[in-house]
């Protein structure tokens, strides 16, 4: 079982690196994307495009090394969830635009295999939140 | 096999809770150190209107406007409210201000034709130059488009400027 959970650690913490890594290099492009949800209040608009990509690499970073991982993992079901809602209100609104999930400029458009793709990410988050034993942990490479 | 019971920093020993706490503590303090760094930083409050406004011409970023003056193709229009007796703007360019639009117009009738390429540049914030683009568009010019991130956009990419008085054809 302790595999699996690894597997889930490297597979949801690789994903919210690679997912930072643009939004961290362009967060005016970022702020956008998010405004284009027409969710957010304009005074969190900035401080979210700053902070999310932030949140998502570190959490990435923990989920990897495994390194507070257990909070990594319910940061990241937590706002995987937040995504799930986003994009669902998006599609109930009609709303056509790019999910600003990965890349900044462009994209994929909110759909249906959107939503299929993070409830999939959710139930990954699960194994290294639920689970104590969580494979290899940082501190144990360390120690040997 | 006994089973460890190490308390490491990958979760055996805190709860998640309070992990994700710390992380989130992290995340906030790293968001506020490199948004002082960035050389580049999004203002604290977002401007509604950078967001919303829903343009009446297209953009185009500094360096495609600087080939486009470089070529002679299009014709600039500084949207600009008269501020400071001498001001800077691009060499060349036109004045046509939302307060004096129709005066502005009419002293460019035999200059300006409807089929002239158009770039209508600001101060940046694209309020100004869209109102313009708009009005001139129900006069019956087509083809234009906004400079964005206006003069200081287009002095960063190396455009030139010059400077003018107040009185020199800025109508």
């Amino acid at each position: 079982m302790r595999w699996i959970v690894l597997l889930c650690r490297l597979a949801v913490g690789g994903i919210f690196i690679y997912a930072s890594l643009d939004k961290l290099a362009h967060p005016g492009p970022f702020a956008a994307a998010i405004d284009n949800y027409r969710m957010v209040p304009y005074p969190l608009l900035h401080p979210m495009a700053h902070l999310l990509p932030v949140l998502e690499m570190l959490m990435g970073l923990g989920l990897v090394l495994g390194v507070l991982r257990r909070g990594a993992a319910l940061i990241a079901a937590l706002l995987t969830l937040v995504f799930i809602v986003a994009i669902a209100s998006a599609l109930a609104r009609g709303l056509d635009i790019s999910c600003g999930c990965f890349h900044t400029d462009g994209g994929h458009g909110v759909g249906l295999d959107l939503l299929f793709r993070d409830v999939v990410l959710l139930l990954l988050c699960l194994p290294p939140l639920l689970k104590r034993d969580g494979g290899p942990e940082l501190a144990d490479l360390l120690k040997k | 096999m006994a089973r460890r019971t190490t308390k490491s920093s990958g979760g055996r020993g805190r709860s998640p809770l309070a992990e994700a706490a710390w992380l989130t503590v992290a995340s906030i303090v790293l968001t506020a150190g490199s948004w002082v760094l960035r050389p580049d930083p999004l203002p604290l409050r977002a401007e509604p209107a950078v967001y919303r406004l829903e343009l009446a011409a297209p953009l185009v970023d500094a360096p495609t406007a600087l080939a486009f003056y470089e070529t002679g193709t299009h014709l600039f229009i500084d949207t600009r409210p008269v501020g400071d007796p001498e001001f800077r703007t691009i060499p060349g360019a036109v004045f046509i201000r939302q307060d004096s639009f129709d005066d502005d117009l009419f002293e460019l009738f035999d200059f300006m034709f409807p089929e002239d390429p158009l770039v209508v540049f600001g101060d940046g914030n694209l309020t100004g130059p869209s109102n313009i683009a708009g009005r001139l568009k129900d006069r019956g010019y087509r083809d234009i488009v906004i400079l964005q991130g206006g003069l200081d956009a287009w002095s960063d990419a190396g455009g030139e400027l010059t400077t003018r008085t107040r009185g020199e054809g800025d109508s």
